[in-house]
């Protein structure tokens, strides 16, 4: 016997059924009105404005919070550039280990490296995994 | 939910719950003591597969992954990924990774991660990534595995910056900034795969008319540096506006099944997830790329040197998605008959940009035929 979904059956998993089906057709609608070359100006426009909004509330939000003794959007970014080099540094550091473990290996050393596996791999035709909808394909 | 142990008492351990710091209306649910699964939990942590970062400069890390099978393919295959989003879209976790997938298959994986770049690498230009980072990491590869020979994957820009690579490496005379490289680079690539890569400006109908002349990207670049992540997303946004929204009700119809919410709250990290783009290399991109669509017209210099795709001969394999609203199929189909190999295919695959590398779709349709195609040539 079919048992029936229920949970389908609600008319707000219903409405959002057909807002996901429908979103394709109402972002191409918008997508081809803006990409009118009028549209990309009008566009332009509000991102110039948006990036002087972003750099007024960002001089003034600063002025506050510095008065306040709190730490504005400009120190949290310098504390991630420099959380960002340390974590670079520590990947130099690792990087290096590895090519010197490699290195001591390479003269003899006792360190013990994973064993590479052989690279004489082959296709095997039944290997493969077949996609379950064949793509479209073209040679030339 | 995280349960915290703190120490109430002198040699006592107490158990207490806090509240979840990472979603509000898991924070606002467990208020009205609606007890729910914590949605940061639930999406696991991403990019997990075992790997070495075996080469850092900058931001830059070249990884290796560690082989997951006894006997690899000789070549191994290096994939490089786009500057602006995050590379663990390659790699979600363990059942849902094409890294994984691949390693499973018997392929060596490297993979170039570009980093975070900061303000001090504002300056950074195509030449860099093209004509240094990337044949530096091509070296490391061939020192590393032992072979002089590999393939390379590139999706999206990356695929951009892997035919750029290729065309100035496969010409008669290779750059001279490189010369350090040149002899082991010029026969270094076996076989080149693309994923999505643009390589025809007019096809990105909505992008090529927002970054028209109207465009101020100079003002850009001298607020922030660099084109910062949020406004990289906010234009990837824009090529399809409601897809958040379906996104969202997709969600919340699937809640009972976990599986889709793990999988949609990974996609939805990842996607949020965007790293800026470095100001020169954006500047050069609008300008020659984009506005003056140079790629299709041969007239792209890169270090001096004129980008020509048909002096690319090695077997190529371009992999493209049916609904992709980033690169549509306009600006990438033109791809295959510049390339100059005799050996090249296009694939056409139902699903969209992050469909295509990531998903079900991916793991049922473009990884088999990827694997298919690079094994063949990969002994």
């Amino acid at each position: 016997m079919i048992e029936n979904d229920w949970s389908k059956m609600s008319p707000v998993a219903m409405w959002r059924d057909w807002v996901v089906k429908s979103e394709q057709q109402w972002s191409e609608a918008v997508s081809t009105m803006m990409r009118d070359e009028r549209a990309g100006s009008v566009l332009n426009k509000q991102i110039d404005e948006a990036r002087m909004m972003h750099k007024m509330f960002g001089e003034m939000a600063q002025m506050g919070l510095s008065a306040a003794n709190l730490p504005s959007r400009t120190d949290f970014e310098a504390l991630d550039e420099r959380m960002g080099r340390i974590e670079d540094g520590l990947a130099v550091l690792s990087a290096e280990l590895v090519q010197l473990r490699s290195a001591l290996v390479d003269k003899g050393a006792a360190v013990t490296l994973r064993a590479k596996p052989a690279r004489t791999r082959k296709p095997v035709r039944t290997r493969k995994a077949v996609p379950a909808s064949k793509p479209a394909s073209r040679k030339e | 939910m995280v349960t915290a142990v703190t120490a109430a008492t002198a040699g006592t351990a107490v158990t207490a719950k806090t509240h979840s710091l990472g979603n509000p209306m898991q924070r606002a649910l467990e208020r009205i003591g609606i007890q729910s699964e914590d949605f940061a939990e639930m999406a696991g942590p991403l990019g997990v597969t075992p790997k070495e970062t075996i080469y850092a400069q900058g931001t830059l890390k070249l990884h290796h992954y560690l082989p997951l099978t006894d006997e690899v393919y000789r070549v191994p295959v290096l994939i490089v990924t786009s500057v602006v989003n995050q590379p663990y879209i390659l790699d979600l976790v363990p059942g849902q990774s094409m890294v994984e997938f691949l390693l499973r298959q018997g392929f060596d994986v490297y993979l170039i991660e570009w980093g975070r770049p900061r303000r001090e690498h504002k300056d950074l230009v195509l030449e860099d990534y093209v004509l240094k980072l990337l044949p530096e990491c091509v070296a490391r590869v061939q020192k590393d595995s032992g072979e002089q020979q590999l393939s390379i994957i590139g999706y999206c820009l990356g695929g951009l910056l892997s035919v750029l690579y290729a065309a100035l490496y496969s010409a008669r005379h290779a750059p001279h900034q490189a010369a350090l490289h040149t002899a082991q680079s010029k026969r270094a690539l076996k076989n080149l795969v693309c994923i999505a890569a643009p390589v025809n400006a007019d096809g990105m109908v909505s992008l090529k008319a927002w970054l028209g002349p109207n465009f101020d990207e100079e003002a850009i670049i001298d607020q922030f540096g660099n084109v910062p992540a949020e406004w990289v997303q906010n234009s990837l946004r824009a090529l399809r506006p409601f897809g958040k929204v379906s996104g969202a009700m997709n969600l919340l119809n699937n809640m009972d099944k976990p599986d889709t919410v793990r999988s949609n709250l990974r996609m939805g990290k990842w996607e949020t997830d965007n790293i800026p783009f470095p100001g020169a290399a954006f500047r050069q991109l609008i300008n020659d790329f984009i506005r003056g669509n140079k790629l299709i017209k041969g007239t792209w210099d890169i270090g001096g040197q004129r980008i020509d795709l048909s002096q690319i001969r090695v077997p190529f394999l371009h992999l493209l998605a049916q609904e992709d609203h980033i690169i549509p199929y306009a600006s990438s189909q033109q791809l295959l008959h510049m390339i100059g190999s005799k050996d090249k295919q296009e694939a056409i695959i139902k699903g969209g940009h992050v469909g295509l590398v990531a998903g079900r779709g991916a793991e049922l349709r473009m990884w088999p035929t990827l694997n298919e195609w690079l094994a063949a040539r990969s002994t």
